[in-house]
């Protein structure tokens, strides 16, 4: 491709991603300067609340989920004991839950009429359910359990990078073990704890499911702007989802600055630690009944998910367990085309956004790291937008944007099919833009040249030899983004229709009816189909 | 000579201040030249600009009478091996070698030909990480000579291979493109690389080209200073020394081994001695200061010795090392 044609196509490029990712929060910014609703934020002590609420919920979630990930890491990444390697794995799983569905199954086991509470009230012969799981400690439970997996799986990354010669190194300057970790160890690692702080506070800031069950009067800013939203107070709603927008920027912003230097990490490519195993037969039996222990533990939410949705309707009032188990709720799912409408709805929307952002990546790469076209940055900093801003944010702004017909900048999509699509393909952009990028950039320009000069045309080099070398890279942007898009929730309760309604809103409505059988069920289904879109696309 | 490929003013301009060439040399059918110089010369450049993945500002580049200046690489017919081999790592070897065949009938048949000319019939189904180092090179070689190009291009060929497999890869590397007769152009860093696989040798400095030439001519007529001190070791001396060692005004370069120890000449005092089995390096400093090798039988002096230097053979250039 001449300079020029590629320089065109990057502004081409750059001009639509402005469009989907900028354009819509700059309306946002633009309707939020209006002076009555300005004051109204500013004067109500309930906003100043909400906001704050956000932050500090999100700075705990940090904090817990780290508190649990890193030592796990550690546990795994430098330890052997039995049952290490599945043990290993099964401790990611909370990742395969959906954050809606991971919230209707803490419900189900840890609420007050789950099977935690049944069980405890039997016990003590209790006339009320022990507890209420509500308010901030609920939200707090909920994300620790689903974003430690982040400090777990960073952490693990970080250590397995360690060059075992600087351990060694420490220890024969005469540094113990914990003034190694301390010391050699955590410095080292920095960049991946930092790496995993960022994403679980800026998960937690997005938060939604959690705090819109379980909050009750409890409102964080995601649950705060929704109902206003749905209140109808429009202009306020724009000061609250800009009031959010700039917190999560600043909080990123901050986050970024305790980075540190990535050289520290280059220099590490040595061998990583092998495992060692525990020698004490009673810590190793300690660290063997606990590791077990906690797989059961992490694994009792999607236990709870498979047995609630076997229940049929009616068929559960006080008992401890369940009397009744069969697949009715199945059964209706999938035989009654209203009921299985939401699923594929579910699937064909994720798809088709999937689908977009990841040829939207590929036209991004080439563009950015072989064209090097003088908008690249642009064109990364725009692609990484959504990622900086909670999904409230960008469900807000395209609700508004997207009202209103002014042609050619503004349509009214709201209440159209393509609604949703966009706004999941805005979410997926940064998922598939960072792995492609990422893959372009370890890609091997000579690969490309081989080709050429073995006389391979521009199409032919592209398929035989480009995207094979993206495939794994692809494959893992393109499932997350395909994932997310399935479990989406926020954007969902904004901008669905009855005839586009997802999975997710039927998840609702059907907890709304006390179908909680059936709800389940779309939750099993949800959390299998992530699974495996999971599992195909981690595969090398 | 008739050229076979001719390189006409070529010149690439990477910055305001960073510009390869005009660079002019005539290539002969059949024959191998080196491009020869430190890194950031412009030699890598020089073979990108051949291979078409660059495109000059300025200058021509003729195969067989043909301007292929703008001739993009897919369509130029270069063959390339490149620095790290290039290989398709989700081909297997045989897929690898036929890449370039594609639409050809006989595709399978040229690839099988291809490997058994780089004596590795057979590995047609074997993945390319399973090769060694060694193997992989001759892959990437048969790949690229597979689609039959009219010209071969290799980027630093045998510097990914130990080193003590390089030496006996360079006879066998030379003994093959002789064998097929193909025009080859290699850039090297290494001296003795260039010399050994060269029938020519070009050597670039700072994106110009100081000379191109035979090893022997190079070696013995060099036609800049740097010429002279890049290849093969050189002694440069100046002023007083250069007088007395029978040059004249300017600078006067003397190879080691055509310095030796004499009744008169130029006085200096051995400083080191350097042992190398049938000779010996003495590195000398003259009254000025000045620091020099002389290559000489091992018994010819000691440490501490005084001793006078003369020249049989010098290389004289101007002041500006021209």
């Amino acid at each position: 491709m001449t300079r020029r044609r590629a320089e065109l196509a990057g502004a081409g490029l750059a001009l639509l991603l402005a469009w989907l990712v900028l354009f819509p929060i700059l309306v946002v910014a633009r309707d939020a300067a209006d002076g009555t609703a300005l004051r109204a934020f500013v004067d109500r002590p309930g906003e100043w609340a909400a906001l704050w609420a956000s932050v500090w919920i999100s700075l705990v979630s940090v904090a817990l989920a780290a508190a649990i990930g890193v030592p796990l890491a550690f546990l795994f990444e430098w330890f052997d004991f039995p049952g290490r390697k599945t043990l290993g794995s099964l401790v990611a799983l909370p990742v395969v839950l959906p954050p809606l569905v991971g919230v209707i199954a803490f419900l189900f086991l840890y609420g007050e009429s789950g099977f935690i509470a049944r069980a405890v009230q039997a016990l003590f012969g209790l006339r009320e359910a022990p507890w209420r799981l509500q308010g901030p400690a609920a939200i707090l439970l909920v994300h620790a359990y689903s974003m430690y997996v982040y400090f777990y799986l960073f952490t693990r990354a970080g250590l397995a990078k360690l060059d075992v010669s600087m351990l060694e190194a420490a220890q024969a300057l005469g540094a113990g073990r914990w003034a190694t970790i301390r010391r050699v160890v955590l410095p080292l690692v920095r960049p991946s704890l930092v790496g995993a702080a960022i994403l679980t506070f800026m998960t937690a800031l997005g938060s939604f499911s959690a705090p819109y069950i379980f909050g009750g009067g409890f409102r964080v800013m995601t649950t705060q702007i929704v109902a206003t939203k749905l209140n109808g107070d429009l202009p306020l709603a724009m000061v609250e989802t800009l009031a959010l927008a700039v917190v999560a920027v600043a909080g990123l912003l901050v986050l970024r600055r305790t980075e540190g230097d990535d050289i520290l990490v280059a220099l590490g490519k040595g061998i990583a630690p092998r495992p060692r195993p525990i020698s004490s037969p009673g810590v190793r039996l300690l660290a063997t009944v606990a590791g077990w222990g906690f797989a059961v533990l992490l694994l009792l939410p999607h236990l709870t998910l498979a047995l609630v949705s076997l229940v049929p309707y009616g068929a559960w009032t006080t008992e401890i367990l369940p009397p009744v188990l069969n697949f009715e709720n199945y059964r209706r799912l999938f035989s009654e085309a209203e009921r299985l409408r939401p699923l594929v709805n579910s699937l064909w929307m994720s798809a088709v956004s999937t689908a977009v952002a990841v040829v939207l990546a590929l036209a991004a790469g080439w563009l950015v790291v072989r064209g090097r076209v003088a908008l690249r940055r642009a064109i990364e900093g725009l692609l990484a937008l959504p990622w900086a801003l909670p999904g409230t944010v960008f469900a807000i702004a395209l609700a508004m944007t997207f009202s209103v017909n002014a042609p050619p900048l503004r349509w009214v999509l709201v209440g159209t099919v393509a609604i949703l699509p966009l706004a999941y393909l805005v979410r997926a952009l940064p998922l598939t833009g960072r792995a492609l990028l990422a893959g372009y950039r370890q890609l091997d320009p000579a690969l490309e040249e081989a080709a050429a000069s073995l006389g391979a045309g521009r199409w032919r080099t592209l398929w035989r030899v480009t995207l094979p070398q993206l495939r794994p890279g692809l494959a893992a942007g393109a499932s997350l983004a395909f994932v997310a898009a399935l479990g989406d929730i926020v954007a969902s309760i904004v901008l669905y229709t009855y005839e586009t309604r997802p999975i997710s809103i039927e998840i609702l409505s059907s907890l709304r009816l006390s179908e909680t059988g059936v709800a389940a069920a779309f939750g099993v289904v949800l959390m299998v189909v992530s699974a495996l879109v999971l599992g195909i696309g981690a595969r090398r | 000579m008739s050229a076979f490929l001719e390189v006409q003013q070529i010149k690439k301009q990477w910055a305001h201040t960073v510009t390869v060439g005009p660079i002019t040399v005539d290539i002969a059918r059949g024959e191998i030249i080196a491009l020869l110089g430190p890194s950031g010369s412009g030699k890598t450049t020089m073979l990108r600009l051949l291979a078409g993945f660059e495109t000059p500002d300025g200058g021509r580049i003729v195969v067989e009478g043909e301007d292929v200046t703008t001739v993009p690489p897919a369509r130029r017919r270069f063959g390339m091996v490149f620095q790290h081999y290039a290989l398709f790592p989700h081909l297997d070897v045989g897929e690898n070698v036929a890449f370039g065949l594609r639409g050809q009938v006989d595709a399978a048949r040229k690839a099988a030909d291809a490997l058994r000319l780089v004596d590795l019939a057979g590995f047609e189904r074997r993945k390319v990480q399973e090769l060694s180092g060694g193997q992989q090179q001759r892959v990437a070689l048969a790949r690229a000579l597979a689609p039959e190009p009219r010209v071969l291009l290799l980027d630093e060929p045998l510097s990914n291979l130990d080193p003590a497999l390089r030496e006996r890869t360079r006879r066998e590397l030379r003994q093959l493109i002789k064998r097929v007769g193909i025009t080859t152009v290699f850039v090297t860093h290494e001296q003795e690389e260039a010399f050994d696989l060269g029938d020519r040798v070009a050597v670039l400095n700072a994106g110009h080209l100081e000379q191109a030439g035979a090893p022997d001519e190079l070696y013995e007529r060099p036609a800049t200073l740097f010429v002279a001190t890049f290849v093969g070791r050189a002694n440069v001396f100046r002023g007083a020394s250069a007088r007395a060692l029978g040059g004249g005004e300017g600078i006067v370069v003397v190879r080691p081994e055509r310095l030796r120890f004499a009744g008169a000449g130029l006085p200096g005092v051995v400083r080191e001695r350097r042992y190398t089995g049938a000779a010996a390096f003495f590195l000398v400093e003259s009254v000025a200061g000045e620091r020099f090798e002389v290559l000489a039988e091992p018994d010819a002096a000691k440490v501490g010795d005084r001793v006078f230097v003369e020249a049989q053979r010098v290389i004289r250039f101007a002041e500006n090392g021209r």
